[in-house]
């Protein structure tokens, strides 16, 4: 029976299996629903809370912040993870580009610009240092994604771009529409000629002309260069509200390498309590239709996400906890410091620092400094001593974070 | 008439709207809304609608008959809502408001329509059922589907052949352990070679195999929102299984849609609470799921043959929805050279009774339509899948032969059923 869990099925339990299932260690991840890849962009933030590149920024943060969880791994460690994660797309036909050395600024749906370090290639054109006009396009029926207002943003911020509505051919048309719909729409190649020759004919001065990212769950990289070729323009995608088509191809894509190395990902079975002795976990339970599920534990990798995942609890009497295995939590002493006066602080609010400590090795340590258990390492929002929104380092962390959790708990007792 | 009582069940679903972040995951994984703009998705009809639905006011939304029941939209949900359960509860307002049409009162009643085809006189039943003209009639007058998979009945059933077997020799060495097994209707009237595989792989693992009464689990009535006739099911069947329950004998099905009904199904939508209901639920296994636990103790035994090939595997929605993982390969990858491929192909689209259903039809067919693909490239000329209605629509629609992964197992163990 599989002795090797993995909690949680964000990016970095996704990271974290995936090292464990190429140690041989047919790992099996427990996640409560579907989640964080469904709700993110699919870039990769590693640093964009200030002008530094990311690559300065990790070489400068265990300075200032010992107990950050970069600072914790170490630079190469999250080189090394940025290594895998980009073999591991390549090899899906689905590359991530970037890197480092500097981030690119992309659109978002409301038309701002946020920086990312690594993107799929599916949003490189996308990078608004490119120049040149750029067209904005999407659909009246995905809400949420209102072209002209995103066009509007982006030109009072000196870039030219102009919004226009395109028309879903009469026999694709549906009655309810979300990105989902819209990605198996493109899936169709019949489709996408329709909606390249309307770009065409939409296009004008524009070299560059930016879509929902809904460009296809089977093969987006396939839907662009169709677009691209229908249009004559470069096309980029602009991620929209969840569910995010592009964190669901990554979601999949993790999966499929997960299995193929003999893992294995049970979605819908949130794991609700541990038990151990000696420093040792060795059983966690799962939720299940009348009565728990027993799974004997060797090792643990703890990826549940922060207050915003779900992996921390917070009670109107300010109570802090850890959900799954109820580890002891870093947190503000009482509840009137978890949050500052102004909901915009350019501080942010303590709450969300709030996390698991853990030691060099992200194994969890209680308030003493002694590690809780030698077998469970954490990874991702749930480590304490970051506030990964601020920082926009968040998919960075779970990244690094989880490769790393995943090869430590690997090599231990090997 | 009030049909669905207040129960603390009922409000832990109205307290768990509030979970609902309008993410629309449930929405994207949804495999009906995919094909269907009849059904506009989990979120609209579940935690969404849920909010107009009150006790003296007319059911809003009409679309939650398109539901198919499958539970995909529990099994994604990041925060934990049970839109399944107010799916399912939204449709008995529904029916308990305008009435069961007569068709879903015949195709939920599983164990009286398998009375009637099962036995010596099956064969007449099976031709008639297989005559084109008389389905088309079928369908005109009833509303189901001629296409639709219906199972042909058995010339005996399971429980005649267990009464006149020889009874098995139990080492008298070995301590006596016993185990009820619930057969459902399916393995009694129309697949008894899946209760005698049931009944060969317990019994090789040291089993006494106990068969008390019982009737239909009651899943179909629950699923065709016919909560009275699905409550007088459950009750009997507690009053059957409570004694064996209450010595904490293990209550084993192969028939994943019945334990999950034992389980949690039936006591949660009917809001059934007593202990005798949650003593039979704790009791209650998939096959597979007790199994893996006789495996994790170290009882199961391991002398199989190796079976040397690679078929697809489908873990059928109901099962899923145990969220117990997927016992079936756990215990199967014990049988050397037996490779099995995980479909991930989301639904067949039968969901029990609704792809029978002459509106229906079309859409359980589309739905399943990317499983029959994947079934079909594997190459393999034979699938498995734990849940009977679903090895019957893959059949149909892939063409190859379904089997429950239990056949495979005895096979390993080299016993003959």
């Amino acid at each position: 029976m599989r002795t090797t869990i993995v909690i949680g099925a964000g990016l970095s339990g996704l990271m974290g299996a995936l090292a464990l299932a190429e140690a041989g260690l047919r790992p099996l991840v427990l996640a409560k629903g579907q989640g964080a890849t469904h709700w993110t962009a699919g870039t990769v933030d590693i640093w964009g809370g200030d002008e530094r590149s990311p690559r300065e920024a990790l070489q400068e943060i265990g300075a200032l912040h010992p107990h950050h969880p970069y600072a914790l791994i170490g630079a190469h460690a999250v080189e090394e993870a940025i290594v895998r994660f980009r073999a591991l797309t390549e090899a899906a036909r689905y590359p991530y580009v970037g890197g480092l050395d500097r981030n690119i600024l992309l659109p978002t749906s409301a038309g701002a610009l946020r920086p990312a370090a690594l993107l799929p290639v599916t949003m490189a054109a996308g990078d608004v240092r490119l120049g040149g006009t750029m067209l904005i396009a999407g659909f009246r029926e995905l809400r949420d994604f209102y072209p002209p207002f995103i066009a509007a943003n982006l030109a009072a911020q000196g870039m030219a771009a102009r919004g226009v509505y395109l028309t879903i051919p009469p026999a694709f048309r549906r009655r309810e529409y979300n990105p989902v719909t819209f990605a198996r729409l493109f899936d169709n190649p019949a489709f996408c000629s329709d909606i390249g020759r309307q770009l065409r004919a939409q296009r004008g001065d524009a070299t560059r002309i930016g879509l929902p990212a809904v460009l296809g769950l089977r093969d987006p990289t396939g839907v662009v260069a169709h677009l691209q070729d229908e249009s004559g323009a470069q096309i980029f995608e602009i991620p929209t509200l969840p569910p995010s088509v592009p964190g669901m191809r990554l979601f999949a894509l993790f999966q499929n390498a997960i299995e193929q190395a003999g893992g294995r990902v049970q979605i819908g079975s949130e794991v609700i309590c541990g038990d151990g002795r000696d420093r040792l976990l060795t059983t966690v339970w799962s939720e299940a239709a009348a009565r728990r599920q027993e799974h004997r534990v060797e090792r643990a990798l703890l990826a549940t996400g922060g207050v915003a995942g779900g992996g921390i609890r917070t009670d109107h009497m300010g109570m802090v906890r850890e959900t799954a295995l109820d580890l002891p939590v870093r947190a503000p002493a009482n509840r009137a410091a978890w949050f500052a006066p102004r909901f915009l602080d350019p501080q942010g609010h303590a709450i969300y620092t709030a996390g698991v400590a853990t030691d060099a090795h992200l194994r969890p340590i209680g308030t003493d400094g002694a590690v809780v258990y030698d077998n469970v390492t954490v990874a991702g929002a749930l480590l304490a001593g970051t506030d990964t929104v601020r920082e926009r380092s968040r998919s960075g962390v779970s990244l690094a974070t989880g490769w790393a959790a995943g090869r430590i708990l690997a090599e231990w007792m090997a | 008439m009030m049909i669905i009582p207040e129960d603390h069940i009922e409000q832990s679903l109205e307290a768990s709207l509030d979970h609902c972040i309008k993410c629309n995951i449930c929405t994207a994984a949804c495999p009906v809304s995919a094909v269907t703009d009849l059904f506009p998705g989990p979120k609209y009809v579940g935690p969404q609608a849920q909010r107009f639905r009150h006790a003296r006011q007319p059911s809003p939304d009409e679309s939650v008959d398109y539901c198919s029941g499958c539970r995909v939209c529990n099994e994604v949900c990041p925060t934990g809502v049970r839109i399944a359960e107010l799916n399912a509860r939204a449709r008995a307002r529904l029916v308990a408001e305008r009435g069961i049409p007569l068709r879903n009162r015949l195709i939920s009643r599983s164990g009286l329509v398998g009375r009637l085809g099962a036995g010596p006189h099956a064969p007449i039943a099976n031709a008639l059922l297989g005559s084109k003209p008389l389905r088309m009639v079928i369908e005109r007058t009833l509303g189901i589907a001629r296409e639709a998979p219906l199972p042909a009945f058995s010339r005996y059933t399971f429980r005649s052949w267990f009464r006149r077997r020889r009874a098995p020799q139990i080492d008298a060495g070995t301590p006596k352990r016993q185990v009820v097994y619930f057969h459902g209707c399916s393995a009694n009237y129309y697949e008894p070679w899946i209760g005698k595989a049931v009944v060969a792989v317990l019994e090789h693992n040291g089993f006494e195999v106990l068969l008390p009464r019982q009737r239909c689990c009651g899943l179909p009535l629950l699923s065709n929102g016919d909560f009275a006739a699905a409550r007088r099911a459950h009750e009997e069947n507690v009053a059957f299984l409570a004694p064996y329950a209450l010595r904490t004998i293990p209550i084993v099905g192969a028939s994943t849609s019945c334990t999950l009904t034992l389980k949690e199904e039936a006591p949660e939508l009917l809001g059934m609470q007593s202990d005798t209901v949650r003593a039979v639920a704790q009791q209650t296994y998939d096959i597979f799921e007790f199994l893996r636990l006789l495996h994790m103790r170290g009882e199961l035994r391991t002398d199989f043959r190796p079976i040397e090939r690679t078929l697809p595997y489908h873990p059928p929605c109901q099962l899923r929805a145990h969220r117990i993982g997927r016992p079936a390969l756990d215990v199967l990858e014990l049988v050397p050279g037996l490779r099995l491929i995980e479909t991930h192909a989301g639904c067949c689209g039968i969901a029990g009774t609704y792809g029978l259903k002459v509106e229906k039809y079309r859409i359980s067919m589309d739905v399943g339509a990317p499983l029959f693909e994947t079934v079909r490239r594997s190459g393999a000329d034979m699938a498995l899948c734990d849940s009977e209605t679903c090895r019957w629509q893959i059949s149909h629609g892939a063409g190859v032969v379904a089997r429950h992964p239990i056949e495979i197992l005895a096979e390993a163990y080299g016993l003959v059923t």
